[in-house]
């Protein structure tokens, strides 16, 4: 405990800075860092390593080697570089690296060295070669800003959406800017350069002169820049070995400071974190690291190895070939804690709890002192808060016993924050893991989000950890588990050198059931990487039929999505498959193919019925389907032709097809149609009026109420009209003329088949007065 | 006279909800959305409307694409650029849009859908408004409303929680409880955990029974909606109801005080209890015959407005009444029930079908004709070779050749059959028994069902007692038993297959039934072991009609309900009736 403030640093009267060990590095490295581009990832991420030959003239013929590490130094991927000479490297947000080539070309690789993508980013880069690159970070994602041969600046935004921009001329720029930066101010990207004293800002439309408020003067060319992780501070180093830190709208100066050394720093970057107490830059020579910020005096370091600064939300990561190292300004609560002779509550609750371990009284003394003073709430909570803030995770454990102990103490202090805390604790000393490599701190990981951090522990394939974590803090299934499980099938169906079945059996072991888990979606991922027949047996797996259909179409499976979409009751679905099989398939095939599903083949006859008639007649052809052929010929007699020559013959083929279909009844009555129909016809031309398409009964009647009697009663005779009709009929006709005598006549001329029902049936319009 | 229901009886949930989501979605689709202000409906003569925006609101059918086609093609002839919508509902259907590209006018409108399926039409009635759905599926095969109601059903359990005990017959019932369940699946979490307010559910289809659709319906808004038609649970009364010389569109739930008493009682017994009621109205105004200015202004203030309400619905239903006498003194009631009634217990047989015959030689109403044809033929287990030609001879010749297409779909959904000759209920009945000896017997009596789709409903009446033995006067003033509402004669099929499932629990010692009305392998129970039900909602039953129901059903169920201390809640693709049922069969000159 006497030596835990050991590497402590004072910075001025109120920071301290302390800077130790994340992991000792065991990465093999062949070359020297000075010789390679570097790049690493943020928030405790990857290491791409690319020796650069063509820096110097010599071996030139050696293709070299990109690596890829984890923050600890382990390989996560190597592969010879065969592609144009790399200008610089960088780390997309989304953990890609992006390689820019002096012709512009930028290549996009994955965390495994799998190559993703490539773009240009313009003739313009082409033609003039790309003398400098930045990769940077915004709201929007990740962009590129490049410095061409002609000392223009192109850069985009955002590669995810890639909108190239063309920033305006620098008048009378000659030469290379002796240092330049990317600023992000107001969701739009500028670029701030220093060409000998001149400092000039460019955004989209103008390139206007900028001056720092309170630079010291002597100044004839800045070496070299830094702008914060947030992009709000700016330290500018000069030829005079003078620091000058303000806000990057250049409106405002912080400090400044004079290092008196005129060698130009290998690096410079900003330490601060969220609520800093103090802003400092970290200047890094080849063999010097210094801490600098409003203080007379700065920190200093020895640097034993080449290194390479990484700047990080709260702090700054340094690594060499040997170890790797996190710089970062001791927060609050850690401060109050292990200060020397401390009298905060937390460090007097820690004390406490130690002497409570050694059974000794002055823990009651600690703790009384505490209570006198009501401080034991916040007591509790530093300690929460401190053991967040160390790395070590004997110290977590300590600080959490004393929050803990003194929880006791209270009668009503909400258990969340500590249980958090601890959940929290348990998933970054899991990730920090050497194995893993993942050195996030609690800022960073609180600004990560539990979401990110899984999709990067997805990313770097670590399925089980990302799984356990799921089920340590009791994810949701759909987002947590599921979700891993999900990319854990598509990674597994790229293996190319495991069979179908194997990969299938596997993927269905894991996954069960598991809700929220789409296996089409994996299977997708399948047939993306050609692999067809997992596709299918994956999708054998989907329990939603309906999700199974459009990628078996797509897969010009189609004859397997008809059935599915049948099983899947969406008749839409099934629709949607008939049009694309009608489009695949010739004619017979599809037709042969709809015989054999009676629920896609009614569907498509009520397609047919209104929009392809033609095609329906074929169906039933094809099915030698006389029935329903004769029932639709018949419907053709009367819909579909309108002259009686068209319409007697469409009876005709129905009446074939009925006889076909031994439906002997229906084809004698469509005969009779026919015979009708020709009749009702030379009626209208001979009498006048309208018969045609009246019922037989109708027809009969119409001629007894124009008083042609003798062709009423030969049409009854031609058409076997049974006795009992013919009375009624007649007895109604003639009432309704009221021809009373004719009546008579009739009634008188045989017996009434239908009796006297006529008298009473309360049905009959008027009664006839001499019927009696 | 009305029958209050038991004390014990549950309280049935509240449906307001899906009335106000669906009044809420419309006025913002419609207002909102496409800031529509005239409405038209779409028939098939072209809108005339100098709007610069044309929204249309259908079902997904290829006529309705067709009918939009015309008028989008017609305006651009004439040189007219306007903007068309289209909102589909329940849903849009890929079929249709194929229709608007083979057209040509894909480009031209834009779609979106309204995903409306249930209309709360009472207090224990919901529709999903799906006339056509009896059509689409029994006859021509189509399933693309299952889904519909699988939705319609999640969207109840999401609003209501679970259904802990499921029970179904039929091919339609069983997809669509599958579907369903597959929905619940998929988006479980939501009714998980919720305690269910409904206990039970019901899906029946409607071809399981024919028969009670098919009857002449005698309770009160049965008789309704026969004669004058119930649309969207409201009535249009013509002239020579209102005895004025306007109609009046008359909207028929519980909320009618009048109606809602009337509603599920025998014709018989209507007239009485409305001259009552009408004696009493008459004592409650003469009330004001010596009370002073106090009592009167009181009287005037408070009661006065109800009683005039009250007065207006009474004479609006004696006006119905009359009207409803009127019709069918002329129509020869009495010999058509008696007909019918015969038809159902299986005697007389000859002498009704020769009154068929008379009824189609008279061409009295060609929908009826059908009716009486189509109620022998399900009864009998299909007609007679002989009498199966003459009377389409006769029907023919009556009504017009088209129906020769009529005929053909009435067999294709087994509703008009012949009987193979020489296959009549009796012969196959003494084939099987004696084929029980035989080891192969349960084999045979598989083959036999599988053969052809026979009604059975003799053999099915007989087992479920649905023709009650009548010892002297049924007293239709006391109902005794579901057969009231077909005044004594006939317990409705569907309702006594509801009851006796109801009562076991399950389909345990149905088996026979079942086989009879050849759904063995379409039945189905589903009790979940969810036990967090209340007693309370163990009694309320949601009874779903794929195909339909009738108001003699409804009011059957409500009388069951009442007796077993049960509340019965219906959801239903439409209310239909025989004429509903026979013109969806029929084949129309177009």
């Amino acid at each position: 405990m006497d030596c835990y403030t050991a590497n402590w640093n004072p910075l001025g009267d109120s920071a301290f800075y302390r800077k130790y060990e994340l992991y000792s590095m065991d990465w093999d490295l062949k070359e020297e860092l000075r010789d390679c581009l570097v790049a690493a990832a943020p928030y405790g991420g990857p290491i791409a390593l690319l020796r650069n030959p063509w820096r110097k003239e010599k071996a030139a013929s050696v293709r070299p080697v990109l690596e890829i590490y984890s923050a600890s130094g382990m390989p996560l991927a190597s592969l010879l570089w065969k592609s144009g000479p790399v200008v610089s490297l960088g780390w997309s947000a989304e953990e890609e690296l992006l390689c820019v080539q002096e012709d512009g070309v930028v290549l996009v690789y994955g965390l495994h060295g799998d190559f993703r993508r490539h773009f240009s980013m313009g003739n313009e880069v082409l033609q003039n070669r790309v003398l400098d690159a930045r990769i940077f970070h915004t709201e929007f994602g990740s962009g590129v800003a490049i410095l061409t041969g002609a000392h223009r600046f192109t850069l985009s935004a955002n590669v995810g959406d890639l909108k190239l921009r063309r920033m305006p001329e620098v008048p009378g720029l000659q030469s290379a800017p002796s240092c330049w930066t990317t600023l992000c101010q107001d969701r739009v990207a500028h670029i701030l350069l220093a060409v000998g004293p001149d400092l000039y800002l460019l955004d989209h439309a103008a390139c206007s002169s900028v001056t720092p408020p309170g630079l010291a003067p002597g100044v004839s060319s800045f070496l070299q820049m830094a702008v914060s992780f947030t992009y709000r501070h700016l330290a500018l180093f000069t030829d005079t070995g003078y620091i000058w830190m303000g806000t990057t709208s250049l409106k405002e100066k912080l400090c400044e400071f004079n290092c008196n050394i005129r060698a130009p720093p290998k690096q410079m970057v900003w330490c601060s974190r969220p609520r800093s107490k103090e802003r400092a830059v970290v200047v890094a020579w080849e063999r010097r690291l210094m801490v600098v910020g409003d203080a007379p005096e700065s920190i200093q370091f020895v640097l034993d190895e080449d290194s390479y600064l990484v700047p990080e939300l709260d702090g700054v990561r340094i690594f060499s070939r040997s170890t790797h190292e996190f710089l970062h300004e001791v927060p609050v609560a850690s401060e109050e804690i292990f200060k020397i002779a401390s009298m905060a509550p937390g460090a007097l609750l820690l004390e406490a709890q130690k002497e409570y371990e050694k059974e000794s009284q002055k823990a009651d003394e600690y703790l009384r002192e505490i209570q006198e003073l009501g401080q034991l709430t916040q007591a509790v909570q530093q300690c929460i808060e401190a053991a967040g803030h160390e790395h070590r995770p004997d110290m977590q454990k300590s600080l959490l016993r004393a929050a803990s102990f003194g929880k006791c103490f209270l009668d009503r202090f909400p258990p969340d924050s500590f249980v958090r805390m601890c959940q929290d604790l348990r998933v970054l000393n899991a990730v920090r893991d050497y194995h893993i490599g993942i050195p996030l701190t609690y800022s960073q990981y609180k600004q990560l989000t539990i979401q990110v951090l899984l999709d990067r522990l997805v990313l770097r394939r670590l399925y089980p950890l990302a799984i356990q974590i799921c089920e340590y803090l009791r994810l949701p299934e759909v987002q947590g588990v599921s979700r891993i499980l999900a990319h854990w099938a598509c990674y597994k169906v790229q293996q190319k050198d495991v069979s179908d079945e194997d990969v299938a059996r596997a993927i269905n072991q894991k996954l069960g059931d598991t809700p929220g888990v789409s296996y089409s979606d994996i299977a997708a991922r399948a047939y993306g990487c050609g692999r067809t027949e997992l596709a299918i047996k994956l999708l054998e797996y989907e329990p939603r039929s309906g999700e199974q259909v459009p990628l078996l179409l797509k897969m010009k499976r189609s004859k397997l999505a008809l059935s599915k979409a049948i099983e899947s009751g969406d008749t839409d679905l099934v629709f949607t498959v008939l049009l694309h099989l009608k489009n695949e398939l010739n004619r017979g095939d599809f037709f042969m193919t709809l015989r054999n599903q009676p629920m896609a083949l009614s569907l498509y006859r009520q397609f047919c019925k209104y929009q392809e008639l033609e095609t329906l007649k074929d169906l039933y052809n094809q099915d030698d389907n006389h029935q329903e052929l004769g029932s639709f010929h018949i419907r053709a007699s009367y819909a579909a032709e309108e002259r009686i020559e068209g319409r007697v013959a469409a009876l005709q083929t129905a009446a074939d097809a009925f006889y076909k279909a031994k439906n002997e009844f229906a084809a004698k009555a469509t005969e009779d149609q026919m015979r009708l129909l020709r009749l009702q016809r030379r009626l209208e031309d001979e009498l006048g009026g309208r018969f045609l398409d009246l019922s037989l009964h109708d027809t009969v009647t119409t001629l007894i109420l124009g008083g042609h009697n003798k062709r009423a009663e030969q049409l009854a005779r031609d058409f076997r009209i049974p006795d009992k009709r013919l009375w009624w009929l007649k007895l109604t006709a003639l009432a309704d003329l009221e021809d009373w005598e004719e009546l008579e006549k009739f009634s008188k001329s045989k017996k009434s088949p239908i009796g006297y029902l006529v008298r009473q049936g309360p049905s009959l319009h008027p009664i006839p007065p001499s019927g009696e | 006279m009305a029958f209050p229901h038991r004390p014990d009886a549950p309280e049935l949930p509240d449906f307001s909800m899906l009335k106000r989501l669906a009044r809420d979605q419309l006025i913002y689709l419609l207002e909102q959305q496409h800031e529509v202000d005239k409405l038209y409906k779409v028939e098939s003569k072209p809108a005339v409307s100098s709007s610069e925006q044309l929204c249309f609101l259908v079902r997904p059918r290829i006529k309705n694409m067709r009918y939009i086609a015309n008028l989008v093609n017609a305006d651009k002839l004439a040189g007219r650029t306007r903007k068309y919508k289209v909102i589909f509902s329940p849903q849009k259907f890929y079929a249709c849009e194929m229709v608007l590209e083979e057209e040509g006018i894909y480009g031209d409108v834009s779609c979106d859908e309204w995903a409306f399926s249930l209309l709360p039409l009472d207090v224990d009635l919901l529709s999903m408004e799906l006339p056509e759905f009896f059509r689409d599926y029994f006859l021509e095969g189509d399933q693309r409303w299952i889904n519909t109601v699988a939705q319609a059903l999640h969207l109840l359990s999401t609003l209501y929680g679970p259904f802990p005990n499921c029970y179904g017959i039929g091919r339609c019932a069983k997809m669509s409880y599958e579907l369903w369940r597959k929905l619940e699946d998929e988006e479980d979490g939501e009714t998980k955990g919720r305690r269910p307010e409904i206990g039970h559910i019901f899906l029946l289809d409607r071809d399981m029974d024919f028969v009670t659709a098919l009857c002449s319906q005698v309770v009160y808004e049965g008789l309704v909606d026969d004669t004058f038609r119930i649309k969207c649970g409201s009535v249009d009364f013509g002239p020579e109801v209102t005895s004025s010389d306007k109609s009046l569109k008359v909207l028929l739930n519980a909320e009618d005080k009048v109606f809602n008493e009337i509603r599920n009682e025998h014709f018989s017994n209507v007239f009485g209890f409305l001259s009552q009621k009408a004696r009493n109205l008459q004592a409650q105004y003469d009330r004001r015959r010596g009370m002073d200015i106090k009592q009167m202004k009181n009287f005037v203030s408070q009661e006065l407005k109800g009683l005039k309400q009250e007065h207006r619905l009474l004479s609006l239903h004696i006006g119905a009444c009359e009207s409803i006498m009127k019709k069918k003194t002329k129509q020869d009631f009495q010999e058509l029930i008696k007909t019918e009634h015969a038809l159902l217990e299986g005697f007389n047989i000859r002498e009704s079908t020769s009154y068929i015959e008379e009824h189609i030689d008279r061409q009295v109403s060609p929908i009826e004709s059908l009716r009486l044809m189509c109620l022998l033929s399900i009864t009998e287990n299909g007609l007679i070779p002989k009498d199966y030609r003459s009377l389409k001879t006769q029907y023919l010749q009556s009504y017009g050749p088209e129906h020769l297409l009529t005929f053909s779909n009435l067999r294709r959904a087994g509703l008009l059959t012949e009987q193979a000759p020489g296959d009549t209920l009796t012969a196959v009945e003494s084939k099987v028994s004696k084929l029980v000896t035989d080891k192969a017997a349960g084999k045979i009596t598989d083959a036999f069902s599988s053969l052809a789709k026979r009604s059975n409903f003799r053999a099915i009446s007989k087992k479920l007692n649905l023709i009650p033995r009548v010892d002297g006067e049924y007293d239709l003033k006391v109902p005794r038993d579901m057969a009231y509402v077909f005044s004594g004669a006939y317990v409705p099929l569907s309702c006594r297959i509801i009851e006796q499932v109801l009562e076991r629990r399950s389909w345990q010692g149905l088996d026979e039934v079942v086989r009879l009305l050849n759904c063995s392998e379409l039945a189905f129970t589903d009790m979940t072991r969810e036990d967090k039900a209340s007693s309370e909602s163990l009694r309320l039953i949601l009874v779903v009609f794929l195909g339909g129901c009738t108001f003699s059903e409804i009011s059957a169920l409500r009388f069951l309900g009442r007796e077993k201390g049960y509340r019965f809640i219906f959801l239903t693709t439409a209310v239909t009736n025989s004429a509903r049922l026979m013109e969806a069969m029929s084949e129309v000159k177009a």
